[in-house]
Parts: C-alpha cells; sequence; structure tokens
C-alpha cells in the first residue's frame, strides 16, 4: 500500500501537466506466494498504478485462499496466475457468475508432467519413457512422488498409478503432504544426484532451476483425461496430461465497474518459455520479485506497451524516457 | 552518487571498494521510477532537513551502492544456503544413524495400529486408560470419545495420529526429564539450553522442515518425528528444570542431614517432589505435540492433519472443522488421562485419599 502511495506521488511529480484522465479507484490484486505469481502481480501493478492511475492494494495470496475469498467476499478484484487444476472450485464460481476469467496468463497453458532427473536419462536412456520406468523402477529410486490431497493432479496422478499398475510393477507412491515438500524433494535429490521420479508443474522455480527431463506417458486423450481426473473414474486409463490451464481471474464487479483496467487485465499474458528465462534470470540474480519485474518491463517494452491504452501508454513512455 | 559514500571515502577505503560494473546489479523499482531524471544534487548541496529525516539506514544494501566490496544482503543469504548444501553431507552421517530408531519406532507404531481391529484396539486403549487412572468414569469417557471417532469414519486418521503422539511424546518423555534433571544441578547449562528452547519453540517450523527436507528425506518418518519432537520437547524440560529447583530448600538439607548420597536425594526426594511440575510438563508437552499434527501433515504425516489440509485444498469446512474436532477429542482425552494418572501418582505420595 505504502509503496503504491509512494508511486503514485512520484509519478504525480514526473507528469505535473498531465491531468488524471478517469479516476480508477481502488483495485486489489492478489499477490500469489511463488515466484512466478508474485512478478505477474507486481507487473501487473506498476501498469496499473503508473498507466491507470489506480490505488493498488496487494494482497498476499495462494491458490486456494484465493478462490475461498472470491467465493466467500468478491475479494481481491484480480487474481492472476491461478492453476485451475489446483483449484477446480473455480469452475464452480464462473458458473455462478460470481467470478470471471479475463486472460490465460499463460498463453501456451502451464506444463504438467512426471519428470526423472537429466543425469538420470543420460546413464540409462530407457528411463525416458513410462515403460522403461516401470520395467526397472529401483533406477528412479523405487518411488513417485504425488501430488498433494486436494490438488487436481492428485486424483489424475491416483488414477494413472492404477491404470499402469505400479502396485504389480513395485513402484510405491508417496503421498507428499504440500507443494512446499514436493518441490523441496526434487530440489534436494537432484542437488545430491539421486534418483527421482514424481509430479511437477511449470513454470516453476524448481523446474527452472533444474534440468528434468519429461517422461513420455503416451499420447493426450481428452476423454480418458476427462475421466482421470475425476475421483470415481470406474476405466481409469493411459493418458497424458494436456496444458494446463492457467488463468488470470477477475469478479465480474470488477470487470464491469472498470472497464479500462479491465482491458489491460485482459491483455497481460506470457508464453512458458518468457516466464521460464525470466525465472532463471531472477535465480542467477538473485533478484527480489521486484527486480524481476521490473527487469521484465525494462526489456520487453514493446510487449507491454501493447497492452495498455493510449492514455496509459502515454504516462508510461514519459516514464521510460 | 550513494548515501553512504562518504564514510569509505572518508576512510580511504575507496580503492578496496572497487568500481561499480555498470549493469550488474538488478535495478530496482525506485531506480526506475526516479528514471530519466538524473539525481542533480552533489556533495557541496550542503544537508537540509529532507535529507536528515530520509537518511536511509546503513544495510549491507544500502553500503553496497556506496562500496561494491560490500555484500548485499542476498549475498549473504545465499552463502548461508550454499553452507548448508556444502555441510549437508558430512551432517548426515553423523545424524541419520542417530535418528533411524525414531523413523523405525514410527513406522512400527503406524503398522501396529493398522494391523490392529477397530475393536482390540478400543479394548487395549481401555485397558491402559483403566491402569493408569483408576476410574470408570474415564474409561467410559475414554470409550465414548473411541466409539464417535469410529462411526465418523475418522477411526483410522485418529490412531495413526494417536501412534505418531504416543511415539513422539514419549520419546520427549524420555530426553527431556534427564536434560531437565541436568539443567536443574548445574546453572551454567541452564544458561546454555534456555535460549536454546526459547529458539525452538519461537522459531516457525516450516522455516526448519524444509532445510530438513534435504537433510533427511520427506519420505522418511524421521523428518516429522524430529519436527515434532524438537517443538513439544521444550515444556518438559523447562517444568522438569522448574520443579526440581522449586524443592524446598529445607527439606533439601534435612535430607542431607539424614546422609543422603546425591543419586539418593535425587530419585528419593527431588522427583518425587517435583512430580506435579514434571507431570504438568509431560501434559503439556503432550499438547503442544498435539498443535503440532497439521504442521507434520503438511510434511507428509498421516493422519487427522492430512484430513484438515484436505478440508482447507478442497474448501470443504465441513471436513476440516470435524477431524480439527477429532483432534480436541484425543486432545481432550490424552489431558484427562495424564491428569488422572497425575492425581493418583500425588496422591501415592502424600496422605491417602478418602
Amino acid at each position: 500500500m505504502k509503496k503504491a502511495l509512494l508511486a503514485g506521488a512520484l509519478c504525480t511529480m514526473l507528469a505535473p501537466g498531465v491531468a488524471m484522465a478517469d479516476e480508477c479507484g481502488d483495485v486489489s490484486v492478489a499477490d500469489m506466494n511463488w515466484a512466478s505469481g508474485a512478478i505477474i502481480t507486481r507487473i501487473t501493478e506498476f501498469l496499473m498504478v503508473q498507466g491507470y492511475g489506480c490505488d493498488v492494494t496487494l494482497v498476499p495470496s495462494a491458490t486456494t485462499t484465493s478462490v475461498a475469498s472470491l467465493a466467500e467476499k468478491n475479494e481481491p478484484d484480480v487474481v492472476p496466475e491461478l492453476w485451475v487444476n489446483s483449484a477446480p472450485l473455480f469452475l464452480k464460481l464462473e458458473a455462478e457468475g460470481k467470478a470471471q476469467v479475463a486472460a490465460n496468463v499463460f498463453s501456451d497453458g502451464g506444463v504438467e508432467n512426471w519428470w526423472v532427473p537429466d543425469y538420470l536419462v543420460e546413464a540409462h536412456p530407457e528411463l525416458a519413457t513410462i515403460e522403461g520406468i516401470l520395467a526397472n523402477p529401483e533406477l528412479v529410486g523405487g518411488r513417485f512422488h504425488n501430488c498433494p490431497d486436494g490438488w487436481g493432479c492428485r486424483t489424475a496422478n491416483d488414477n494413472l498409478v492404477q491404470a499402469f499398475d505400479f502396485e504389480g510393477k513395485g513402484m510405491e507412491v508417496f503421498n507428499h503432504g504440500s507443494g512446499e515438500t514436493l518441490a523441496a524433494a526434487m530440489a534436494s535429490a537432484y542437488e545430491a544426484k539421486e534418483p527421482f521420479f514424481g509430479y511437477q508443474y511449470g513454470p516453476s522455480a524448481v523446474l527452472g532451476r533444474y534440468n528434468m527431463v519429461a517422461v513420455d506417458i503416451g499420447p493426450y486423450n481428452a476423454d480418458i483425461h476427462a475421466c482421470n481426473q475425476t475421483a470415481d473414474c470406474a476405466t481409469p486409463g493411459i493418458s497424458a496430461y494436456p496444458s494446463a490451464p492457467v488463468l488470470t481471474v477477475v469478479t465480474t464487479d470488477f470487470a464491469t465497474n472498470k472497464p479500462d483496467v479491465y482491458e489491460l487485465v485482459k491483455n497481460i499474458s506470457f508464453t512458458s518459455n518468457d516466464v521460464s528465462r525470466l525465472l532463471a534470470w531472477q535465480e542467477e540474480n538473485s533478484a527480489s520479485y521486484e527486480e524481476a519485474a521490473v527487469y521484465f518491463l525494462t526489456q520487453n517494452k514493446d510487449t507491454w506497451m501493447g497492452w495498455v491504452n493510449e492514455s496509459a501508454a502515454e504516462k508510461l513512455g514519459n516514464l521510460f524516457n | 552518487m550513494a548515501t553512504y559514500d562518504f564514510i569509505f571515502d572518508w576512510l580511504g577505503l575507496r580503492d578496496w571498494c572497487g568500481a561499480r560494473e555498470t549493469g550488474s546489479a538488478p535495478m530496482t523499482m525506485a531506480e526506475l521510477l526516479a528514471g530519466g531524471k538524473k539525481a542533480t544534487a552533489d556533495a557541496d548541496a550542503g544537508l537540509s532537513l529532507g535529507d536528515v529525516w530520509n537518511v536511509p539506514p546503513p544495510s549491507l544494501d544500502n553500503l553496497n551502492e556506496a562500496c561494491p566490496a560490500i555484500a548485499r544482503t542476498r549475498d549473504m543469504t545465499e552463502a548461508v544456503e550454499n553452507g548448508f548444501i556444502a555441510g549437508k553431507d558430512p551432517l548426515n552421517v553423523v545424524l541419520d544413524p542417530m535418528t533411524q530408531p525414531l523413523s523405525w519406532l514410527l513406522d512400527g507404531a503406524l503398522a501396529l495400529a493398522e494391523a490392529t481391529p477397530w475393536w482390540v484396539t478400543i479394548i487395549v486403549l481401555s485397558l491402559v486408560v483403566f491402569w493408569a487412572s483408576r476410574s470408570w468414569r474415564l474409561v467410559s469417557r475414554v470409550a465414548a470419545i473411541l466409539f464417535f471417532l469410529t462411526i465418523i469414519d475418522h477411526f483410522d486418521f485418529a490412531m495413526q495420529t494417536l501412534s505418531i503422539i504416543f511415539v513422539c511424546a514419549a520419546l520427549c518423555v524420555l530426553f527431556g526429564v534427564p536434560i531437565g534433571i541436568a539443567m536443574s544441578r548445574n546453572d551454567r547449562l541452564q544458561k546454555i539450553i534456555i535460549p536454546i528452547l526459547d529458539m525452538l519453540q519461537t522459531l516457525p517450523t516450516f522455516v526448519y522442515l524444509i532445510p530438513l527436507i534435504f537433510l533427511f528425506s520427506v519420505t522418511e518418518s524421521k523428518l516429522y518425528g524430529i519436527a515434532i519432537i524438537l517443538y513439544a520437547i521444550v515444556p518438559v524440560i523447562r517444568l522438569t528444570d522448574l520443579g526440581i529447583r522449586l524443592v524446598d530448600r529445607e527439606v533439601i538439607e534435612a535430607a542431607d542431614a539424614f546422609g543422603m548420597t546425591k543419586r539418593q536425594k535425587l530419585f528419593g526426594v527431588q522427583i518425587p517432589l517435583a512430580l506435579p511440575n514434571i507431570m504438568a510438563g509431560v501434559n503439556q508437552t503432550i499438547m503442544m505435540a498435539l498443535a503440532l499434527v497439521v504442521i507434520a501433515s503438511l510434511v507428509s504425516a498421516p493422519g487427522l492433519g492430512v484430513l484438515v489440509l484436505r478440508g482447507i485444498r478442497n474448501l470443504e469446512l465441513g471436513v476440516g472443522l470435524v477431524a480439527g474436532l477429532g483432534i480436541v477429542l484425543i486432545a481432550i482425552m490424552l489431558d484427562r488421562v495424564t491428569k488422572e494418572a497425575l492425581a493418583r501418582v500425588n496422591a501415592a505420595n502424600s496422605v491417602q485419599r478418602h
């Protein structure tokens, strides 16, 4: 809040001649507790404050808590990077008309997969396919690292595990308690150059940092995958994951009351590659989320200039010259 | 032109500081917003009141602006991380054998809980409660709670939680009481241990849990076992130390007058008289172990915590609340049993109850 006020004050100092076009008012944006979400939030905040004169409040949040808040309190106004697979409840909210999708914040979707470390595949090339892994479960550590309870991928993985008959092939399934331990298990295995086989989604800090190879599960089949995603699927089948929908979600009130800013939010979108590179840059330079946002803004002026409307483009142009 | 340039110039350290390579540090938001306006303030301009009011603190980051040789705070945190990753292998060689029995105990207890049929468990637990408290009323209450948990399909989870708590609380008491006794006899040891206890109680569990995943493996039960023990052992240590120190001086004098050896004094006088405090410590240890159930489930412990997390993540408030209620019921059960056991021990040591 203080940052927004300070930034707003500086903005006023820099462009005294420009009249405040339309009063944007207060906007609350969810500040997700992981790197890519936090960076996208800060980019959004910057564009809103500097370009549209909004008064932005960042609300520290996470996937489930933001959806809960949207469901009960109709807050915050904007939730960037919502992984719908981890919060299937959102689809119900959308159906009820409480919230709506503003954009696919990852234009080519997030990636969900089963991964093994690259050093393992170099030593044993057959581990790049699921058949190879199941034929030699001890080479990957004899254990599959599964998603925590409550994530959409847990249901899908549980069904896939049944379809592949992990138990019969001697592959133990370890159900993690939280996403943090899942990521930490992958990181610690890679650091110690130990075998690892488990689920991870990307773009994420851990996938950006370590070279993992996606296991070939087979082709994607929409019907089979749809059944796999329900808990009581009678016939679990084999299907790879499609690209995961990762959305920017807004409340319907926000969309109706602040059409200009809503247009901006609708345009904010990145490719997975962009985000991965941004995360890798952040990692290399030990940058904070804010600095990573600044890096993106300074390096990709043409891209985000295309997101804002004309008056905002003018104001922002002043800042960068 | 940074605020603290003058210190390094004055101390003659400018050469040691070195020149800043342009573009080496990521641009901050403040720098971006300051943007095209070059700062026109120069050293001769003198200090204004605004400058004094807004002086930035002499933090590592601000000093680094003036003198690139000084590490930034993020370099320090990176160094801590690298130190930990470098040191974890030798640390593992020492810690793994020490902590392996904990894994075996936890896995054994969980396997036992899983293998025993529900009615055998309820009967055995009721008998244990009777032996500890000799109170039929308490036994009927405990049996009622266990039946209730069975009826709402929470029995398996409750038994998993109960086994984990039993093992961890038993180990806490096993290690905590001797440490408390040692502390009570040695003031210097107490001075060293008390800050460690303070740290264990206040350091957020998740802070040391995630690095522990690098040390041990999240798939081993000793990870959450250690988390629970480190957090819950504190009350029993503190209260044992307090209890023994609070024994009346005159009673100790009388014991000395009778010519008791140190050992006889400890086991014959001090511990029996400190028992109320020690039992209070044990009671608190069990409560704090239960408080950690959900965090333990965040690091893949089985039990009621899993249900709570499931309820939170799926926004099924009812599931979370009922599982939480289950944890509370187990806490009440253990609290009453340990209190009754304490009352019996107290009564045995003092005037006969009518």
